[in-house]
């Protein structure tokens, strides 16, 4: 996944792209650059402007500042039903009055394309999300899966530029939104077609593209491969909203770093910290160890049994920290039990520092992190 | 089990009854009157016979009349239509704040009873009324034209009662249609044209349609509008019934014309539903 091999380019660029209703700004400034055939995540809770910045590239909201440009063109002059972009909503909105064939079939009677070589790729539309054989159905005797895939195929059927998707599986229950995944990524893959993906969710982000970038407030704080990321969280808002992360308030001197009586080295970036300073841990970086180890002590206060692994509660001097363990058919300490918790300090990331820059990583990034331990 | 069978009929029976003693009781009565006799001298006799229907197939006025009314409840339901259906989708675009209010100015002919409204139209086209004042200050030639008593006040004046009718049926429809539709047809390559022709229309057609079958079967059976705007010469079937009753006194004819009106509107309804609103229906699932 490192140097994915996409062609260098600048498919989509997003330049300084702002939305302001009155003095609310929806969007900030949103620059960002996609490359052909890349799935790109916007990331972000709601209200963080990720929806805004898709409508724009849609054609459904007209930026207050900035250009948007796909293969050099600005889109700026060119009317939604124009840019050729392929969009999937999140209610899907599929044609109640349409059967199954004739949704697929709207975008390109709107092409004006003869009828026989429209049915021809209406078929294999429908052959691509494997629902050739509902094509006579009418949406509202589907289920909501097979929806999803009637608007992907109504969708790609275009042979659009760009495929936006905003909030595509967030109407689905968990087990079906992961197959869906799976299967939208294939799609998407076969296809090559270059796509953004609007939603709130980090698995799916994490799961589905090449790139996230994550949005706060209408700014996009960081863009990265997810596992960088993940690994290497640009601020604490990142680190928070990519998975969990324990907190771990430490006094920092000479290297060393002490805390609730456990000291231990600091690995290189943070070897110069001095003071009181906030380090930050992902839960399945923690060990839990026998009480008479070395490490930082503390209690179990809860643990609970996720099928694949654990999540223990362990209260320490430094707070109560999370835990991942593997489960490999031996429970972790009991609830009560005196243990240790011990780490690599390699896995530590420093949180308390002023907000970093947001970090724009390169598509071709070099295969070892240059962005790690952003402080 | 039987509790669970029973219960439903026995809950609505009350409703049921009720409904039946004020309605179909009435209509019963008013069907049984028309195959009376009359007499001049002697009034309604105790006879079965066909004769007012015999002498209606006959009756050049009456055929005049039944044209009157369905072609001018044909007329108000399609202006009605031509200008409730843009109205309710101009309303349903506004911002939040001008829609409630423009709901309420299009509701508000609702509130007022048809009588002052009807006047209110008397005020506006009679001889002297503000209409004919205006086109003579403007310098018209020809003025005054006679705009009461003509059929176009009959359809000007049930247009204005009816339209609220259709903005309220189509804007149900539109409500419930979602949004992303037209942004989906726009993002497949859909004009505006194609967007409305091809994704809102057939979708608010429901209400369309039931907005138009409210306003026929309304229109064709109105009775103080056509009665105060088209004058005594200028009737129709609803204002017929009522003179034969009060003026002519002869009840089983008056009847007999009620009973004719009614199977005109059913059958009028039938074929409606049957023909047009449940092929539009069916095809949206809801049928």
């Amino acid at each position: 996944m490192a140097a994915p091999g996409f062609p260098a380019g600048d498919f989509l660029v997003l330049d300084g792209v702002a939305r302001h209703y009155g003095t609310v700004a929806a969007v900030r400034d949103v620059s960002v650059r996609v490359a052909q055939g890349e799935f790109l995540g916007l990331l972000g809770p709601s209200g963080c402007g990720k929806t805004t910045t898709l409508q724009m590239i849609a054609g459904f909201e007209t930026p207050s500042a900035g250009t948007i440009r796909l293969e050099g063109r600005d889109l700026a002059a060119i009317p939604a039903n124009r840019r050729n972009i392929g969009l999937v909503f999140q209610s899907y909105a599929l044609f109640p009055h349409m059967t199954v064939a004739e949704n697929v079939a709207f975008g390109l009677e709107m092409r004006r394309i003869p009828k026989p070589e429209r049915t021809e790729r209406v078929r294999r539309a429908l052959d691509l999300v494997h629902l050739s054989h509902l094509a006579g159905r009418f949406p509202r005797q589907m289920s909501g899966g097979q929806q999803q895939r009637v608007a992907l195929a109504r969708a790609l059927v275009i042979e659009p530029r760009l495929l936006l998707l905003d909030e595509p599986l967030s109407n689905l229950d968990a087990k079906l939104r992961e197959e869906m995944q799976v299967e939208l990524r294939e799609v998407q893959k076969r296809v090559g077609v270059t796509t953004i993906l609007v939603t709130h969710d980090q698995n799916e982000a994490m799961a589905l593209c090449d790139r996230v970038a994550v949005m706060q407030a209408g700014s996009i704080v960081q863009i990265d491969e997810p596992w960088r990321a993940y690994d290497a969280p640009a601020d604490a808002f990142v680190a928070d909203f990519l998975g969990r992360s324990n907190r771990l308030p430490v006094r920092a001197a000479k290297g060393m770093a002490q805390v609730g009586g456990h000291a231990f080295a600091l690995p290189e970036p943070l070897a110069q910290a001095r003071g009181e300073i906030t380090l930050a841990i992902r839960p399945e970086r923690l060990r839990i160890r026998a009480a008479q180890e070395a490490g930082l002590p503390g209690r179990v206060h809860s643990r609970v049994f996720l099928g694949g692994f654990w999540l223990v509660r362990v209260d320490t001097a430094a707070g109560d920290m999370m835990v991942m363990v593997q489960n490999t058919g031996t429970p972790p300490a009991a609830e009560g039990e005196a243990v240790t918790l011990d780490w690599d300090p390699h896995s530590l990331r420093r949180m308390d520092a002023a907000a970093p820059e947001p970090i724009q990583g390169p598509i071709q990034a070099p295969v070892a992190a240059p962005a790690r331990g952003a402080a | 089990m039987s509790r669970s069978r029973f219960a439903p009929a026995a809950l609505s029976a009350p409703a049921l009854l009720t409904m039946g003693a004020v309605l179909l009781v009435p209509l019963v009565s008013v069907a049984v009157l028309s195959f009376r006799g009359f007499d001049f001298d002697k009034g309604i006799l105790p006879v079965w016979s066909l004769a007012n229907y015999a002498e209606l197939a006959n009756d050049g006025l009456f055929h005049e009349v039944m044209a009157r009314t369905f072609r001018i409840a044909t007329i108000v339901t399609v202006l009605c239509i031509a200008v409730g259906v843009p109205e309710a989708i101009i309303i349903h675009r506004m911002a939040p704040r001008w829609r409630g209010l423009m709901l309420l100015v299009v509701v508000g002919p609702l509130l007022v009873s048809v009588v002052v409204r009807t006047f209110g139209w008397m005020v506006l086209l009679g001889t002297n009324g503000l209409i004919n004042q205006g086109l003579d200050w403007i310098g018209v030639p020809g003025t005054p034209f006679r705009l009461m008593y003509t059929e176009l006040a009959i359809i000007l004046g049930l247009v204005h009662v009816m339209v609220p009718l259709v903005v309220l049926a189509v804007w149900a429809s539109l409500g419930r249609l979602d949004p992303a539709l037209a942004r989906a047809a726009e993002s497949l390559g859909a004009g505006r044209v194609a967007v409305f022709r091809r994704v809102v229309l057939p979708n608010i057609m429901p209400g369309i349609l039931a907005g138009a079958l409210m306003v026929f079967c309304l229109s064709a059976s109105a009775f103080a509008t056509p009665q105060m705007l088209g004058g005594r010469r200028l009737k129709v079937a609803a204002s017929m019934t009522y003179t034969e009753f009060l003026n002519t006194l002869n009840w089983p004819l008056g009847a007999a014309v009620a009973v004719l009106l009614l199977l005109a509107i059913l059958a009028a309804t039938l074929l409606w539903t049957g023909l047009v609103e449940r092929r539009a229906l069916r095809r949206l699932g809801v049928g």
